[in-house]
């Protein structure tokens, strides 16, 4: 977005962050990208029962120059690990990355030399879902959580964003603790 | 590129941890058959030892002679051994060899479609210093081809004559071969507990392994007059990770080479070091639509090696799960093909997942997962079915047959559906069976074969149904063999449904199954029992045995190799996608560039499965 390149230090801009925001959060369209099993619940999660479209993601763009999510569903290969990367800079900002599963989290079951321990050694993750695979309402949880992360995005984020800089530094995450506690019963 | 150094895990290696006698090779074979002393009396002293093997043929051959043996049994009238269905390895190295014992195997499982008969071909190689070579069979069973480059990429044995022998699974510049005892396993050390203060998030955010790019090569045979172009391994019609190389003529399909290995998992070298009852968590994530049948094939395989009894009631239950799984596996087929292939393809992605759902829902009733469900196991099932099960599959019997005839009624009252689907990808029935191709492959070009009839395993020769063959050999039958397949499914259901007796749900041996709960709080022999079946897991007798069955992409085949223990030595998984997929060169040559995707999803191929 332009604007962030145009704001002088100083000025805080919250009604627009908010209204960008709003349409950012309501329009996350998904990058057609499945992998393994978890990318079958995936697709459940696009079908009529679990409908994805309710949340925006009415479309899963082949393209990642046109997708804004990377829902990374299944367990990546040491083949596939520079496609994934090549994909993941192809997309634009902003853009977001969930980790499905257990193998995209943590190499899941497979912890052996065919199989990246967890995606997020090479590209940075938003919200990690565990499960093998996660029911598709467990891929709407963490959409949901996704949903809550870019709510409170500032343009200040992207305006200093440098490529290859972490997206989130270690006091912007949230701590365990504190998540527990904002578990609704 | 990943550490693959050492990383012993030193729990696994105490000492005393197993028994006297424990490894010990596989016998040898023993006793008799016609197709044995046939070709014995054919080869004589090149033939090492021949017999019954855990009630298979088995055969060893010098490898001078293998490819005169394959000759032989192929085009022998008495043998006819047509068809090619499995390569595999095995690194001999941690067996107590004899002296002059070949620390290489290749292992080949023959098929007779019009006998009906199964053999298994071994073959010890001479020891090669670091490679070992094996003459090719890629003259004799072009279903040959592709096994062979898998073993030449994981257990690095150079098949000599090999037309393209190169690496199929792994990257290409991977150093060495992982299946091999001397590699290990690899991964990674997880740490017992984590909290935020660890070293590893230190790091969170940024990306500390190097992903670079391979530079892309022409593959072998292809011309660079003509334009080559990539699809995949990202692409929404190639159902999965798979990468093609197309070479093009104009809109004209010169030649089509699959790139294979982006979703590569090493569940071989995984269910080395798993206990047999933990593999069967890791076969639900093969084929992933399919996972009662891949539990199935593995579970009926170990069953077989151990000689165990399944009770009535769980085989009833198997086979309904097992038909339940297929006519799921089968409407997701038909959603993405349907997708993939003709405009309206959402619409009947909405409709058939609607039906699917109704079927997790069975599952998720019965086991509590819907995908993954790893509901059999070694003796049974994991529990018995719940009381609604049986209410829902009636509700479900009751309206499935009019869904199909719906689906069909969307697809073929159009013209696209035909015009897409007539006369591509035909392949003749010669073809298919030499390119070593099962399921509907098989039966769309004329063979009539179903492993559910012919060679029948867990139950169903009591069964009643008809294996739907169509003669054509293109997309079309196909598609017209596999909605039969749906209806049939449902009428085996039906019949399991009635005559589903009571009784236990798993076998009540209880060196292989887990006593009841119950029964540890009175006695103790139950409680030994159930530690050492957790902690070390049930004993394999020592042997080797190849067992299939028709899951629903095609011959799913498990052969394994026991050295006595609690864990397999050498697991090899026969995925039907993988052989399957090496049909797409042929039935792709001299067809437009949107007919390859119409084949891919007319072969269906699932790439946990192809990669493996």
């Amino acid at each position: 977005m332009g604007l962030e390149d145009k704001l002088p230090d100083g000025i805080i801009t919250t009604q627009l962050e908010a209204l960008v925001n709003w349409g950012r959060v309501n329009s996350t369209w998904p990058l057609l990208f499945g992998l393994a099993c978890c990318a079958i619940e995936m697709i459940a999660a696009g079908t009529s029962r679990h409908d994805i479209a309710r949340y925006g993601s009415e479309l899963f763009r082949a393209s990642p120059r046109q997708a804004d999510l990377m829902i990374v569903s299944g367990r990546v290969s040491n083949k596939m690990a520079p496609v994934i990367k090549r994909l993941h800079d192809q997309m634009s900002e902003p853009k977001w990355v969930i980790a499905m599963g257990i193998c995209a989290s943590a190499g899941g079951p497979f912890n052996n030399y065919a199989i990246i321990q967890g995606v997020d050694k090479i590209i940075p993750v938003d919200v990690y879902v565990p499960g093998c695979p996660p029911r598709p309402e467990g891929l709407l949880y963490a959409l949901e959580k996704l949903r809550e992360k870019q709510a409170k995005e500032t343009f200040r984020q992207y305006r200093d964003l440098k490529s290859g800089a972490p997206s989130a530094s270690p006091d912007q995450i949230e701590s365990l603790e504190s998540l527990r506690s904002k578990q609704r019963v | 590129m990943l550490d693959v150094s050492p990383r012993v895990r030193e729990y696994e290696n105490l000492p005393g941890l197993n028994k006297l006698g424990i490894p010990a090779v596989t016998p040898l074979p023993a006793g008799e058959t016609a197709d044995t002393l046939r070709i014995v009396g054919r080869f004589g002293a090149d033939i090492l030892a021949a017999g019954l093997h855990n009630g298979q043929q088995v055969v060893y051959v010098k490898p001078e002679k293998l490819v005169e043996l394959a000759e032989f049994v192929r085009t022998d009238a008495k043998l006819h051994y047509e068809g090619l269905t499995d390569v595999s390895s095995i690194d001999r190295s941690e067996l107590p060899l004899a002296e002059g014992d070949a620390q290489f195997q290749t292992i080949y499982q023959l098929r007779s479609y019009t006998r009906k008969q199964h053999l298994t071909v071994v073959c010890p190689l001479e020891n090669d210093g670091d490679l070992p070579s094996a003459p090719s069979l890629g003259g004799v069973y072009q279903g040959a081809l592709w096994p062979e480059r898998e073993v030449y990429d994981l257990m690095g044995i150079n098949f000599t004559g090999h037309p393209d022998l190169r690496r199929i699974l792994m990257p290409a510049h991977w150093p060495n071969h992982p299946l091999r005892k001397a590699m290990p396993v690899g991964g990674e050390e997880v740490p017992f507990t984590l909290t935020w203060n660890d070293a590893e998030f230190a790091t969170l955010g940024t990306q500390i392994l190097p992903a670079e790019s391979i530079a892309p090569t022409v593959p072998p045979g292809m011309n660079r007059k003509n334009m080559i172009i990539n699809m995949g391994p990202h692409h929404p019609s190639t159902h999965g990770v798979l990468r093609l190389v197309v070479e093009l003529d104009g809109e004209t399909v010169v030649n089509v080479d699959p790139d294979l290995g982006y979703l590569h998992s090493g569940f071989e070298k995984t269910g080395e070091n798993k206990r047999y009852k933990d593999f069967v968590y890791y076969t639900d994530r093969m084929d992933y639509l399919s996972g009662m049948n891949n539990n199935f094939g593995y579970v009926l395989a170990v069953e077989k090696m151990l000689g165990l009894v399944i009770p009535q009631r769980a085989q009833v239950i198997r086979v309904i799960m097992g038909e339940l799984q297929r006519i799921a596996s089968h409407l997701f087929w038909l959603s993405t093909h349907a997708l993939d292939v003709s405009g309206t393809g959402m619409s009947l992605l909405m409709y058939a997942t609607r039906e699917r759902e109704r079927i997790l829902d069975l599952f998720e009733m019965a086991c509590g997962a819907r995908l993954t469900v790893s509901y059999i196991r070694v003796g049974g099932v994991w529990k018995d079915l719940p009381p609604a099960f049986l209410t829902h599959l009636a509700d479900f019997l009751r309206l499935m047959p009019s869904m199909i005839d719906d689906y069909e009624k969307m697809l073929t009252d159009g013209p696209l559906w035909e015009m897409r689907l007539r006369g591509i990808g035909k392949l003749t029935r010669d073809q298919v069976i030499n390119m070593g191709l099962t399921g509907p492959m098989l039966r769309g070009s004329g063979v009539d074969w179903d492993l559910r009839r012919d060679m029948p395993y867990g139950g169903y020769e009591n069964y009643d149904f008809k294996v739907p063959v169509a003669s054509e050999g293109d997309c079309f039958a196909r598609y017209v063999v596999r909605m039969e397949e749906m209806r049939q499914s449902l009428r085996i259901i039906a019949q399991g449904v009635q005559n589903l007796p009571d009784g236990p749900y798993k076998a009540d041996d209880r060196k292989v199954s887990l006593p009841p709960r119950a029964e540890l709080d009175v006695s103790m022999e139950a409680v030994i029992h159930h530690f050492k079946l957790m902690t070390e897991g049930f004993l394999v007798p020592p042997g080797m045995i190849y067992h299939a069955i028709e899951a629903s992409k095609g011959e799913l085949g498990f052969f394994i190799v026991s050295d006595g223990s609690a864990r397999p030595y050498r697991l090899h998984v026969r995925g039907p996608s993988f052989n399957n997929l090496y049909a797409i060169s042929k039935m792709s040559r001299g067809a437009m560039l949107s007919d390859i995707v119409t084949n891919i999803g007319s072969i269906d191929i699932v790439l946990g499965e192809v990669d493996r």
